[in-house]
């Protein structure tokens, strides 16, 4: 195949940071939180290789699986259990990256109904919506 | 953190396809697993009701307390639960048209002169000069690449063979 001559791709900047210094994202600003170092036995180091890979491929395949269930509650009726036995339904919007918060539309609360709202990860125990 | 999040990836994924017990915030949940989110590690359970139809539930990681193994399931429930949410288009084409599909696309390829292979289990996948791979059912949206160039490239060769053979 013959190569066609490159095309520039127009590149995008990130705004600076708060510190006025950094661009995008923040050094410590990571919201997941990390998994604890576990001592381990040393491996070889092709044997910790394809069990890195394995690791990384089991995640891409669960996290890909999850992207879509979300995808498939869009705009759907989705009922929340919060804490205290606290039961609302909402429309389903979308989450974020690490899915620490949920946007929803026509919340139902026991105080009436908000037309948008963003509900905490950590204030939810659970969510389900019929496909 | 709770035992649950601080499990890694292979560890979730031995639960896929299982039904579980799950307790979460002194509630109790019941389901077959679909998966668990490696990032915040959700669990989604899916739950067939009595009139056929599905409830899917995903419990918050953080607020996990434990997860039991009820049973172990069968190929059967797999088969369900693999294509809930996957590759919606795919049903629609047998496995003689997606296998008549991919020889026609790969010639295609070929004759515009594109170094392409086969690859995966049951040689499903296409790849293409070891950079793109076409999944089925082997349209332009199906291209999977880092390659930009290439997969504008590509994908415009497929739509073009598509076309041609409407």
């Amino acid at each position: 195949m013959q190569t066609p001559p490159a095309i520039p791709v127009p590149v995008l900047r990130l705004p600076r940071g708060p510190d006025g210094l950094s661009r995008g994202f923040a050094p410590d600003g990571r919201r997941a939180l990390l998994k604890p170092e576990v001592p381990e036995i040393p491996e070889s180091p092709v044997d910790q290789e394809s069990r890195e890979s394995q690791e990384q491929r089991a995640r891409a395949v669960l996290r890909e699986r999850y992207l879509r269930s979300l995808l498939a509650m869009v705009g759907r009726q989705v009922s929340f259990t919060l804490h205290e036995g606290v039961r609302v339904t909402a429309y389903f919007g979308a989450t974020d990256l690490d899915v620490a918060n949920f946007y929803v539309s026509q919340l139902q609360t026991p105080i009436g109904v908000q037309a948008e709202a963003l509900l905490r990860c950590s204030d939810i125990i659970a969510y389900t919506f019929k496909p | 953190m709770n035992e649950w999040m601080k499990k890694g990836p292979l560890e979730w994924q031995e639960y896929t396809y299982k039904e579980v017990r799950v307790t979460a915030s002194d509630k109790e949940y019941k389901g077959w697993v679909l998966t668990t989110d490696p990032v915040s590690a959700n669990v989604v359970l899916v739950n067939i009701l009595e009139d056929g139809s599905m409830s899917v539930t995903g419990i918050m990681g953080h607020a996990v307390q434990t997860v039991d193994i009820v049973n172990e399931g069968d190929h059967t429930v797999r088969e369900k639960l693999m294509n809930l949410f996957m590759c919606g288009d795919c049903k629609a084409y047998s496995p003689e048209d997606l296998e008549k599909r991919k020889n026609s696309l790969k010639k295609w390829l070929e004759k515009n002169h594109i170094p392409i292979t086969e690859q995966g289990d049951s040689q499903k996948t296409l790849c293409v000069a070891g950079v793109l791979t076409i999944d089925p059912p082997y349209g332009p949206e199906n291209c999977n690449s880092s390659n930009e160039i290439i997969l504008s490239r590509v994908q415009d060769l497929i739509q073009g063979h598509l076309a041609a053979s409407q």
